[in-house]
């Protein structure tokens, strides 16, 4: 048997490169791959919970994160086609109109 | 001390899924990166097979390496490559990113409760199986009727915010 602590180890890892990738990455697609890293490293410790507990509903929060992840790149997608619209290549550092 | 095969499989699944989602995040050219994910997503699926979430494997397989990954190489060979694997891959600011990730880790590890810690009720039941589709479809539509769907709701505002977003011409 697994320990749970076990699954825990490994979504804080995922979830840290996840983190790594999205704030370090200058490609806004590669920024939004790492979201979904991070999306599915919660869900790897919503399973691990939903076994330990014995109940499903850590199992049904996870089909939820993913409905939401569906979403999420259809329209960060969307995003990043009407940015490349207005000025080529998808990198974040172009990006500084808001900056005062 | 013996090692179990679950926890053999856990240890190639938790390193393979480390390994591949570290490459994802430092390949130059974004393409790999994406192939990177789709081990990651793949393993993920290992993992939830391994906690006895079928339907949650299943379902990472299709939505995630099926959907969600095709989108997003979609997207990568739409938009121009070549300039993309030329330059740098990090902003001039990654030893911070790389600072708050390891931070991120550290606090998502020592955030977790005590009473996480397995007790002899919680083991006594561990060997059923809740992870199969019936128990899964019977919760969804009786205790999580409602936030289904709201679920459906939401993908219905992004198919409507990316047909928007993406049209050519004013909004």
């Amino acid at each position: 048997m697994v320990p749970v602590d076990a699954y825990l180890a490994l979504s804080a890892v995922l979830f840290g490169i996840g983190v790594v990738g999205f704030l370090g990455r200058r490609n806004t697609i590669l920024m939004l791959v790492s979201v979904e890293i991070m999306l599915n490293a919660v869900n790897v410790s919503l399973a691990a919970f939903s076994q330990r507990m014995q109940d499903p509903s850590g199992q049904i929060l996870a089909l939820f994160v993913i409905a939401v992840a569906a979403a999420e790149v259809g329209v960060g997608l969307g995003l990043v086609i009407a940015l490349s619209r207005n000025r080529p290549g998808t990198s974040v550092e172009h990006l500084t109109q808001l900056k005062w | 001390m013996d090692i179990s095969a679950g926890q053999l499989v856990f240890s190639y699944l938790a390193a393979a899924s480390v390994a591949s989602a570290s490459l994802a995040v430092t390949r130059r050219n974004p393409v790999h990166s994406a192939l990177w994910v789709l081990a990651l997503f793949l393993h993920v699926a290992g993992i939830f097979l391994l906690v006895g979430a079928e339907f949650l494997a299943g379902v990472q397989v299709i939505v995630y390496a099926g959907a969600i990954l095709v989108f997003y190489l979609f997207f990568l060979m739409l938009l121009d490559l070549p300039s993309e694997a030329a330059g740098p891959r990090f902003g001039a600011h990654w030893p911070l990113a790389a600072a708050a990730g390891l931070a991120c880790a550290i606090v998502a590890w020592y955030a977790r409760g005590a009473e996480l810690a397995p007790t002899a009720a919680r083991t006594a039941v561990e060997g059923s199986s809740s992870g199969n589709l019936s128990t899964v479809g019977m919760v969804l539509f009786t205790r999580f009727a409602l936030p289904f769907e709201i679920a459906s709701l939401i993908l219905l505002a992004a198919i409507v915010g990316a047909v928007v977003l993406a049209r050519k011409g004013e909004p």
